[in-house]
């Protein structure tokens, strides 16, 4: 049940983007069309699903003092993992998400689950967790990006819904960033409120 | 003193390990990476110079928005034949439009003649004047490489 719990905390109850409002930065960089949020979410999700499974693992043989270096080596040894593999076969993608995936390393998400739950918690939570906050991150990444994409610039995932001449530009720029993450963060409050 | 030797010494067999699996990782990914760019480029200057593969394309940076737009121009008997956006940084939404063929289609056949100005002969991105005027730079300053005696 405990595991469910902690698989679960990160979709909505603790969504890292809607409700901790940690990792913004990139949220606010990458969301402007579908498909590179979705690319992003794959990176998050692969870097924070590994780290917390490693630091997990080691955390008893990890002293105190040096924890966070040590932290910051696994990410970072991970984010370019993934760096080097998209480069390699998912090229498009690595134009794309540009300088946000090397910034992978300084997201407060997995830093952040690394120190406040994968060095307390058993290996199997750990992943866990970072599957469900990877899935959380991943929900309110594409959300954003799909509707910033179809109101900025009249299409999703990249196939035509409008003439874009009649979008919102302001959509795709960092302002609609902001006002989409202010609005879906008013319907979760609601929700939640009523559902509760 | 003792255990910050101890520290260290931890701390320095995760740089290894770390390290040695990357090592591990760019060894496999590498020759590929190397090949994406080689195939990268000899596809884009194809593109550029359309399926005869005739002329010389010429690879310009004129300064964008936000950092050099770096492009390649296809150029046959004074005449541009193709343009392509191999790298750029401009605003995702506005300036990024730039890669568009849309505008990019504009600059065919265009040649030292003319005037390659945004609003005169060329239609700009709304919203991204200085991106369009860096891409008609670029286009002016390939043509000159390509067409006037070097030394000039």
């Amino acid at each position: 049940m405990n595991l469910w719990k902690d698989f679960n905390a990160g979709l909505i109850k603790e969504n890292p983007v809607l409700r901790l409002m940690i990792g913004l930065c990139p949220v606010l960089a990458v969301s402007n069309n579908a498909v590179n949020a979705l690319g992003m979410s794959v990176a998050v999700a692969f870097v924070l699903i590994c780290s917390n499974w490693v630091v997990a693992a080691i955390r008893k043989v990890v002293p105190d003092e040096i924890r966070i270096p040590i932290f910051i080596i696994i990410i970072s040894t991970f984010v370019t993992i993934s760096d080097y593999v998209m480069q390699a076969y998912f090229l498009e993608l690595h134009h794309a998400l540009g300088v946000f995936v090397p910034l992978i390393v300084v997201n407060c998400i997995i830093l952040g689950r690394a120190e406040a739950f994968a060095y307390k918690n058993p290996v199997l939570n750990s992943i866990l967790d970072g599957i469900g906050m990877s899935l959380g991150f991943a929900l309110a990444l594409v959300s954003i990006g799909v509707i910033r994409e179809v109101l900025g610039a009249g299409s999703v995932f990249g196939l035509s819904l409008f003439n874009p001449a009649v979008a919102a530009t302001i959509m795709v720029l960092p302002p609609g960033a902001f006002i989409t993450i202010g609005f879906l963060m008013a319907a979760l409050n609601k929700m939640e409120k009523k559902v509760l | 003193m003792g255990k910050i030797i101890k520290l260290a010494v931890i701390l320095a067999v995760f740089c290894i390990i770390s390290a040695g699996g990357l090592a591990y990782v760019y060894l496999f990914t590498q020759p590929k990476i190397e090949k994406n760019a080689k195939l990268a480029f000899e596809n884009s200057k194809r593109e550029v110079l359309g399926k005869d593969n005739i002329g010389t394309a010429v690879v310009v940076s004129p300064r964008g928005y936000s950092g050099p737009i770096e492009m390649l121009v296809g150029i046959d008997k004074g005449k541009v034949k193709g343009i392509k956006v191999l790298s750029h940084r401009e605003t995702p939404g506005l300036g990024a439009n730039i890669v568009k063929s849309s505008f990019l289609n504009q600059f065919i056949g265009k040649s030292l003649k003319d005037l390659i100005e945004p609003k005169k002969d060329i239609d700009a991105i709304t919203g991204a004047t200085i991106s369009s005027r860096a891409v008609c730079s670029g286009v002016r300053e390939a043509l000159q490489k390509a067409c006037l005696p070097a030394g000039r």
